[in-house]
């Protein structure tokens, strides 16, 4: 009975199970469609800007709580911390109608192809923030004798944006909202209202900022 | 339960989950529809599973603190009473009179924050997005108030063995008696809101009717149980901690419909609120850790501890052999129960039915999975 | 809110089975009993009629004896019951024979349906009669991977994992003694 019971190595057996998954969905390519690289066959510089303008500043999360950093995200999107002031007023059910993915939670072995399949039904242009530590990598979870768990959304899907915590505070989903969409503009607070009075506006090539 | 006319071309099946927008976590439901009539719900679970049993024995017993949060991370404080309180059955350490109050009053407050956001999430799967709003402002009071001893928001590991980590304060005594009284006075909204709201009612009288039998064979423990008339309570039953020299009601429900579950946790609130106030009133002074040695080790022999969490009836089962790793660390969680009598109940019932069922059991999908 | 205790014990010794009763405030359970495999469906009906409900199913790994006629496997499976209406807590052990197979009491008690799923994906005991033995946690591809067994190193005999027992000539009874008196 012992010899039949193999437990698979940590680490190394579930990377390999991950790196397989991940050639059987059709992910973009970095440069690909995500960022712009080889998109449109007419690009204007008044356009793109006002194009990333208006993503950045609505940015629709998809609702992908796993775990535990769920209820931060959910506690978020309340009166309190109220993502909606910085564009995310929706969190859409459906992957065809958002454009931001928030994974948080640890991922199993069972979850990654829905994590891969909802990934790729997303409409590009796409972002996804990895909040919390299993979402990075693994956790407290990513333990000798680790059986189940993917160590970090990363090894599945590309990731912009790390939140750290366990489970972070709603400030930090904040900031990671900020820094997506720093990440999409190159400035932090792409409407300036939404700026702290007291934070420097930073020059950015291409938009005027009075 | 309606019974639907069997016509076989409009049979088909539907996934609902891992991925859908009611908060109970990762849950697959496989269901055999009939035009709008499920047949048979089968649950598959599996997406969270994080080998929580497999990692209690492969640390020593002390390491399992942080788990035991993650578990059910919305009441995590019963969680935690369960396990220490196991190892100090195990071990034979005293805990001081002023640790079992404070640990009394805190997980009362966490089983109040529990309810609020069960109330918050089930009339929003209910279509209803208003009542949530209010029930997270009053849970985020509840949450600053624990942040300020515990030092974190969501998954405490506070409890230790023989006591607490650290003892609460004139400010943290203050904030709790005045969350108490603004509790009292919120229950008027969510009277007016919820409780009179004739849509609600429409959808939650006589759905999901679980008969004390039903309960029984299944082992359902906790508000589903007992808003099915059966009053059982583990903090009544086998009392534990200092709960014995409070004084606090179980409240039943008479069908074991969602309406009675919905009921029965809105007092239930009430008598939380009861107990924190008694337990501030009498709470006395001493130490609040007795003196317990670096490394416990757990004699051979197996041990039990049951608490009541917010959704049932939470069992610790510990094998020890000596050292101070568990042999065996079992625990039996109350939504793994409550679950499995869906392909049961949810025969031959509307599929929007089904989602105020899942919604009035109360389940967290983590704490199923471990 | 205890109305009135009733000692189950002897509803347990009159239909045969080997019954202890055992200190509450030292294991947290009032009844200890130890059955055969062909003991365990009956054991549940007398609990079903008498108003137990289940509180859970799982197992342990051990090491094997070596002498034990029936060739135990080295597992054993843990039931737990306990009642709505007085404090009673009963705790059953069962060994494992070598053939991997327990009689299923999800016939008797439908909540022991997923409990024995879960204890087969872990174990990898075979409970026989059950309606659908499908990995419950683990994925699908590691049906025959069962995570907590133990390695050799780590394996410990029951004996070292039960309470010592008090009375010597009852422990001389060897692998019959599985919980120590």
């Amino acid at each position: 009975m012992g010899e039949e019971n193999k437990i698979s190595p940590i680490g190394p057996d579930l990377d390999v199970y991950a790196a397989n998954l991940k050639s059987k969905f059709c992910l973009p390519v970095v440069g690909q469609s995500r960022d712009y690289g080889e998109g449109p066959l007419l690009r204007m510089k008044l356009t793109d800007t006002i194009l990333k303008l208006c993503q950045a500043n609505s940015l629709w999360p998809m609702t992908f709580g796993i775990a535990c950093c769920a209820i931060e995200m959910m506690g978020t999107g309340m009166a309190r911390f109220d993502i909606s002031r910085y564009g995310s007023e929706v969190f859409r059910p459906s992957p065809r109608q958002s454009d931001l993915m928030i994974v948080a939670g640890t991922v199993n072995k069972k979850l990654a192809p829905v994590l891969l399949t909802l990934y790729e039904q997303m409409p590009s242009p796409k972002w996804v923030i990895a909040l919390g530590n299993c979402a990075i990598s693994g956790g407290p979870f990513k333990v000798k004798g680790n059986y189940n768990i993917i160590e970090g959304a990363d090894k599945l899907i590309p990731v912009d944006v790390y939140v750290p915590g366990c489970p972070p505070r709603p400030e930090g989903l904040l900031e990671g909202i900020l820094k997506v969409q720093e990440k999409i503009t190159g400035i932090r607070h792409p409407i300036p209202q939404n700026r702290h009075p007291k934070s420097p506006l930073k020059k950015v090539k291409g938009l005027r900022v009075k | 339960m309606l019974e639907p006319e069997i016509k076989e071309h409009n049979r088909f099946f539907l996934n609902m989950g891992p991925q859908h927008p009611s908060t109970h976590g990762v849950l697959l439901i496989v269901l055999e529809m009939e035009g709008e009539y499920v047949l048979d719900p089968q649950p598959v679970l599996g997406f969270i599973h994080r080998m929580h049993e497999k990692m209690g024995e492969s640390r020593p017993c002390s390491s399992f603190m942080p788990n035991t949060a993650r578990m059910d991370y919305v009441c995590a404080l019963p969680y935690n009473h369960g396990y220490v309180s196991l190892i100090e059955r195990k071990a034979g350490i005293e805990v001081p009179k002023r640790a079992e109050y404070i640990r009394v009053i805190t997980s009362e407050l966490n089983r109040v924050a529990s309810h609020l956001l069960w109330l918050g999430a089930y009339l929003l799967d209910l279509g209803a997005f208003t009542p949530i709003l209010y029930t997270f402002d009053d849970r985020e009071h509840i949450l600053d108030i624990l942040e300020s001893i515990t030092g974190s928001r969501l998954t405490y590991c506070y409890y230790r063995f023989g006591g607490v980590c650290q003892d609460i304060d004139d400010k943290f005594i203050e904030a709790t008696r005045a969350f108490v009284k603004r509790m009292r006075k919120r229950y008027a909204i969510y009277e007016k809101l919820v409780t009179k709201n004739i849509i609600f009612i429409k959808r939650t009288e006589n759905i999901g009717i679980v008969s004390p039998d039903m309960a029984l064979r299944y082992g359902m423990t906790g508000p589903n149980l007992r808003g099915s008339g059966i009053a059982y309570d583990v903090r009544k039953n086998e009392p534990y901690s200092v709960y014995p020299e409070f004084e606090f009601e179980i409240p039943v429900g008479e069908q074991g419909d969602c309406l009675d579950r919905y009921m029965v946790r809105i007092r239930e609130i009430e008598q939380s609120l009861r107990i924190i106030e008694q337990a501030l009133d009498r709470l006395p002074d001493g130490p609040v850790r007795s003196k317990v040695p670096k490394n416990i080790k757990l004699t051979p022999g197996d041990c039990n501890f049951a608490v009541e969490a917010a959704r049932g009836e939470l069992s610790y089962y510990l094998l020890g052999d000596g050292t101070s790793t568990p042999y065996r660390l079992k625990v039996r969680v109350p939504s793994y129960s409550n679950l499995s009598c869906l392909p049961e109940l949810g025969r031959g019932i509307l599929l929007p039915d089904l989602v105020s069922i899942l919604g009035s059991f109360d389940l967290v999908i983590p704490e199923i999975d471990r | 809110m205890v109305k009135d205790t009733k000692d189950y014990k002897e509803d347990f010794l009159n239909q045969g089975f080997d019954a202890t009763e055992t200190a509450y405030d030292q294991r947290g359970y009032h009844l200890e009993v130890v059955l055969n495999v062909n003991q365990v469906r009956k054991f549940a009906q007398t609990a079903y009629e008498l108003g137990f409900y289940l509180v859970f199913v799982t197992g342990f790994h051990v090491r094997p004896d070596e002498g034990h006629d029936t060739g135990n496997s080295g597992l054993e499976v843990v039931y737990q019951f306990a009642r709505y209406d007085q404090p009673y807590r009963i705790k059953a052990c069962v060994s494992v024979p070598n053939s991997l197979e327990v009689p299923s009491i999800s016939d008797i008690y439908q909540g022991a349906n997923w409990h024995e799923r879960e204890t087969r994906d872990f174990y990898g005991v075979v409970f026989g009669g059950h309606p659908n033995l499908n990995p419950l946690l683990l994925a699908e591809e590691d049906a025959d991977f069962h995570p907590l067994l133990k390695e050799e190193t780590n394996l410990k005999s029951l004996h070292e994992v039960s309470w010592p027992s008090e009375a010597p000539e009852v422990a001389k009874e060897g692998a019959e003694d599985e919980t120590g008196r």
